[in-house]
């Protein structure tokens, strides 16, 4: 009987109710890919400099609040943006200013524990500053649709919010973006550079600071990007930054250095961690399973490929 | 001057291996011990109790845990709330289920379930390492929070889905639950942990501890001198989640008095990584160091304005508390990235030489 | 040396600061301005700190005493609330507010020893009703379990028939909250033939709930019923609007009645429904407070239109209730400074008549109140509010709960959670007048 709830009943759920499976797997989807777009500003930062910024979650939070704030009190959305932007160059500079450049040569753990620091001190600024109450994010004042699309299936509809296909294209286009940036432009190759080896980037005469401010910056414009888009889904407040945590097993599964690792193992996520709990999770095991199918899944996949499904294969030697 | 080591020597290897070779740091420990066995006791409010020495040792406790594991044997463990939640429900259900067990021993014995829950979570370190570890735990991390949650067995169907800690007695004395005495808490706890101290000291002093440490400096170069990886690395999860249940049981049956799931959540893991890497990794008196700056913190925050006769929102002193700390934080790892711990070290090479300069 | 001397002049610190005393009619609220339940706490700490005010300036205080509500933030979190209860609770304290149900549930065994009533007004643990084993928690003027019965009934026709053959879902706050009324739902399920599925909103999911509603979807309820909180509230009433879910058999609890987390769908979650015992709107007390509080710069209110609203009105009533029951106390008592035993009395000998609600400007915004010694709770009624795209009405009467099955459960349940919690003082020869 429990056997047969395991192994059968799902599928039958899921070939029956065709309709509810193929939002299930559009909603797993669109969830998927903005987790990739966290993780994207990680990866950014890590190839860069090698530092696991933890802070990116709450810059992802702290830029859709600045936003809101710009704007409520007076400014016009679209240059709201461009000087949030401005505020979180900005902070990257402050960031790289005081607190990197002083860790310079510290063993991983440290940095990422002064990310994690950072990442208190800015939550408390944040609701010092903003207030710690939900907000909602200015969507039409930035051209976000509303709307949805209806698709009448048999007896069932599937709707596809047209936020979420904007998200989609969005996203997508920032990858195509950072893709050229990295490949066709010379500041691109100069991050390249960068990521490899430090010591050899500097001796070819390129500015370590500026190439990560560079990167910081990049991640900024990626954070804010995210805190719209997120925040337009389902309204901007400090529970946000838990989702941070999300995208550190698509991190696990497309490697900490890969741009496509990121976005294929985003999107694999979200989908896997929808249908479980849909078909799995909420008749069998009571719901809530979204907290940890996804770090579960990473274990298991880690334990068979320890740098993920992306990452290089690193050669220690003694 | 005043850690002049002149004139002190050893006439045995037994003397010379000793944990403190050195009088005046027996001395300081002397007085330590002094302060929180009899000075502490009858000078400190209920308050005071409450919001500084209970949460001071049980939170050094699982820094020493925590220690163990990340500090000693290098492996990154952001578990460590879900372990002690696995040894506090574990407590309560060994109580509730056999009412006539003393409470020690049945904390004593709840290690031992955090331990083969750490164990279990601790396996992928044979493949994982660094962060991908990490983040490994966070998946016992939240996946125990879940757990706790579901499973209404574990906190006996109560209607809070919570624990709620019963009045329990050892020899006539309540120790837990409301009507329990802060007096009498602080001892049963303090005694726990003397002991459990003395023993990872040891521990750590002993192979096992240098093991850990080799693994922890190249793991590779250990293999190949012959230590065991795998034994290792698993003990020093049992151990470490032994210990860190313990403080887990402690946590909710000593000071708590009753614990919700989200008790054990991330922001608790975090926390006690904040207490082992301010205190400095690798160093038992660098957990009791952070212990007492975390837990020190926040009561200084709230209290100084009040004294200083500013009167400020509540609200506000949670951000500003979060602030100072994520500041802290950083400021402490800029200029001592191996923290407290190495703070005192220089202070003492200091205090060798004082008044004189060299 | 230094670092002896150091420590005992830190300890004579916290030792002199947890000795002041406080001369006013101290009462406090463990409130929360901050975190993700700070949409809905707000309005509410406003209502209450507002009246607070308003007897202050405008009345000279309780019997002539100077009213004190003390605020401690935090931020919902269990861990907060205990800490701030401890730190406080020598502060000669007449009453507390816990707001949590997790916070709640965690100070119900400390008000016996501590003798500190709790005021859960119509939340908390709904046994506590049963004044007989509680004698210090107060949950009036009703219990979650009053509430949902006043759903069902509202659903399925004052003898329940309707309910039968029914699906009902009840979209929950995986928090003691939530979960409170779910022994009620599942009892009633086997007793009236529906069919009952509990689905719950983790606290860190309450902005994501695309996977409940998912299932939502699959179950095709008749009834969705919401015991939501915080940004709960909002997450789920957006998430219903996407769903394209008939917002008319959307039905939540009190606390899922919150203005704001309407007005973010606006039009489009027009039908949505929520129980409240109070009816927004402008009373003549709410002119006062605008006299005499707001326009003088005493509140912590941003937004002005928010005071005719649902959550501040329903504060300013909250404090109303404690404040009768200090006017209770002191007139029995014949003296001003009361302590918190006798505010104990006072509140379970609260009667507050329809004359007197005229008397303080409240005329029509609650029914009146009675309490007694074994019924804390009273039973009383609630009605159902509607959401018209711009603000909430009443669509119906005053509902009742159907107190001859809801008090014998309540009594089993004050009885299981005394035997499990043994031993339970009860009340422990106080007496009962």
């Amino acid at each position: 009987m429990i056997l047969e709830q395991i192994l059968i009943t799902p599928w039958v759920d899921m070939i029956s109710m065709p309709a509810l499976f193929f939002q299930t797997i559009w909603e797993g989807f669109v969830s998927g890919v903005l987790y990739s777009l966290i993780a994207l500003g990680f990866v950014l930062i890590f190839k860069a400099s090698g530092i696991f910024n933890f802070a990116q979650g709450i810059l992802v939070v702290f830029s859709a609040l600045t936003l809101i704030g710009l704007h409520s009190n007076g400014l016009p959305a679209y240059i709201a943006v461009v000087v949030t932007l401005l505020i979180m160059a900005l902070i990257a500079l402050g960031i790289e200013k005081f607190v990197l450049r002083k860790l310079v040569n510290q063993p991983d753990i440290i940095l990422f524990m002064a990310t994690i620091g950072l990442t208190y001190f800015l939550i408390g600024v944040g609701e010092f500053i903003f207030g710690g109450e939900n907000k909602v994010m200015i969507t039409k004042e930035l051209g976000l649709p509303n709307d949805s699309w209806v698709f009448d299936v048999y007896d069932d509809i599937i709707i596809i919010q047209q936020l979420d296909f904007t998200t989609v294209i969005v996203a997508l286009s920032l990858v195509i973006l950072l893709t050229c940036f990295h490949n066709f432009t010379r500041m691109g190759r100069a991050v390249r550079a960068v990521a490899d080896d430090h010591q050899a980037a500097l001796s070819v005469g390129i500015h370590l600071s500026s190439i990560w401010f560079v990167v910081w910056f990049i991640a900024g414009i990626i954070a804010l990007a995210t805190g719209i888009v997120w925040g337009a889904r389902a309204g901007v407040s400090f529970a946000l930054e838990v989702i941070a945590y999300k995208a550190l097993p698509v991190l696990m599964l497309g490697g900490l250095t890969s741009v496509p690792g990121a976005i294929i193992g985003g999107i694999l996520i979200g989908i896997l961690e929808k249908i479980f709990e849909i078909y799995w999770g909420q008749p069998l095991l009571g719901g809530n399973t979204e907290t940890w199918f996804a770090f579960m899944l990473a274990l298991l996949i880690l334990i068979f490929k320890p740098q993920g499904l992306f990452g290089e294969r690193i050669i220690e030697r003694i | 001057m005043i850690y002049r080591e002149a004139g002190q020597f050893k006439i045995s290897y037994g003397a010379d291996n000793a944990f403190l070779p050195v009088l005046q740091d027996k001395f300081l420990l002397l007085i330590i011990l002094t302060l929180f066995w009899i000075v502490f006791p009858v000078f400190a409010s209920d308050f005071a109790f409450q919001a500084i020495l209970l949460p001071f040792l049980i939170y050094s406790l699982a820094a020493i845990g925590l220690n163990i594991l990340t500090g000693y044997a290098g492996q990154l463990s952001l578990g460590t709330g879900g372990f002690m939640g696995v040894g506090a429900y574990a407590c309560y259900k060994i109580i509730t289920l056999f009412p006539e067990i003393n409470i020690v021993i049945a904390i004593l014995i709840s290690g031992i379930f955090s331990s083969v829950v750490g164990v279990l979570f601790g396996l992928p370190s044979l493949k994982i390492k660094g962060f991908y570890l990490a983040i490994s735990t966070l998946a016992a991390q939240f996946f125990l929070v879940w757990f706790f949650e579901k499973v209404a067995w574990l906190y006996n169907y109560n209607t809070s889905g919570a624990i709620e800690v019963p009045t329990l007695y050892i020899s006539g004395i309540t120790v837990t639950g409301p009507s329990a005495e802060s007096l009498v808490k602080y001892y049963v706890v303090l005694s726990v942990i003397s002991l459990l101290t003395i023993l990872v000291i040891n521990i750590v002093r002993g192979k096992m501890g240098r093991q850990w440490q080799a693994i922890r400096d190249n793991d590779i170069a250990a293999e190949i001198i012959g230590i065991r990886l795998m034994f290792s690395k698993i003990t020093a999860f049992a151990v470490s989640s032994y210990v860190v249940g313990i403080a887990g049981a402690l946590l909710v049956f000593f000071w708590k008095g009753a614990a919700e799931a989200n008790l054990f959540e991330i922001r608790l893991s975090f926390e006690i990584l904040f207490m082992v890497i301010i205190g400095g990794l690798g160093s038992i008196l660098g957990a009791y160091l952070g212990a007492l700056f975390i837990v020190v913190l926040p009561v200084l925050i709230n209290v100084v304005p009040h004294f200083l006769g500013l009167s400020i929102a509540s609200a506000t002193v949670e951000h500003v508390n979060l602030i100072i700390i994520g500041s802290l934080i950083i400021a402490i790892l800029v200029i001592e990235p191996h923290g407290l711990s190495r703070l005192w070290l220089i202070t003492r090479e200091k205090l060798r030489l004082w008044p004189f300069p060299y | 040396m230094k670092y002896l001397t150091k420590n005992i002049l830190f300890m004579s610190f916290i030792f002199m600061f947890t000795n002041t005393v406080l001369a006013d009619l101290n009462v406090l609220n463990l409130s929360y301005r901050t975190g993700p339940f700070a949409a809905t706490g707000i309005p509410l700490m406003d209502g209450m700190l507002d009246y607070a005010t308003l007897l202050n300036e405008r009345d000279g205080g309780l019997g002539g005493e100077h009213f004190n509500m003390i605020e401690c933030e935090t931020g919902y979190s269990t861990a907060k609330g205990i800490e701030c209860y401890s730190k406080l609770k020598s502060d000669n304290i007449l009453t507390v507010h816990p707001w949590s149900t997790g916070i709640n549930l965690q100070l119900i065994p400390k008000a016996g020893v501590d003798r500190i009533p709790i005021l859960s007004i119509s939340y908390g643990l709904s046994a506590a009703a049963v004044g007989e084993t509680f004698p210090w928690v107060f949950p009036f003027p009703l219990t979650y379990w009053d509430g949902a019965s006043i759903m069902l009934k509202y659903i399925g026709g004052y003898d329940l028939s309707g309910l039968k053959g029914k699906k009902i879902v009840l979209l929950h706050l995986d928090h003691p909250y939530g979960k409170e009324p779910i022994p009620l739902f599942k009892e009633l399920s086997g007793k009236y033939g529906y069919k009952f599925i509990s689905i719950p909103v983790g606290l860190k999911e309450m902005q994501n709930q695309s996977a409940q509603w998912l299932q939502i979807r699959r179950e095709k309820p008749d009834y969705v019923l919401m015991w939501g909180w915080g940004a709960m509230n909002a997450g789920a009433i957006n998430e219903a609007v996407k769903t394209r879910f008939n917002m008319e058999r959307f039905i939540g609890i009190w606390w899922s009645g919150h203005d704001d987390d309407l007005m973010v769908a606006g039009k489009k979650s027009k039908g949505y429904k929520a129980l409240s015992w109070n009816i927004p709107g402008n009373y003549p007390v709410i002119d006062d407070i605008k006299k005499h509080v707001i326009n003088k710069g005493l509140s912590k209110v941003k937004n002005n239109d928010s005071i005719y609203r649902n959550f501040y009105t329903r504060g300013v009533l909250m404090t109303m209730l404690q404040a009768e029951a200090i006017r209770t106390a002191q007139k029995h008592f014949n003296t001003s400074k009361v302590n918190a035993d006798q505010v104990r009395w006072g509140l379970e000998n609260l009667n507050i008549t329809q004359a007197r609600l005229d008397e303080l400007g409240m005329k029509g915004m609650t029914n009146p109140i009675k309490t007694s010694c074994s019924d804390h709770s009273g039973h009383h009624s609630a009605l159902v509010l509607q959401w018209d795209g711009e603000k909430f009405s009443p669509i119906t009467d005053f509902i009742s709960p159907m107190k001859n099955i809801v008090r014998p459960m309540l009594e089993k349940a004050a009885d299981k959670y005394a035997k499990s919690n043994a031993p339970w003082p009860g009340r422990d020869n106080i007496p009962c007048n």
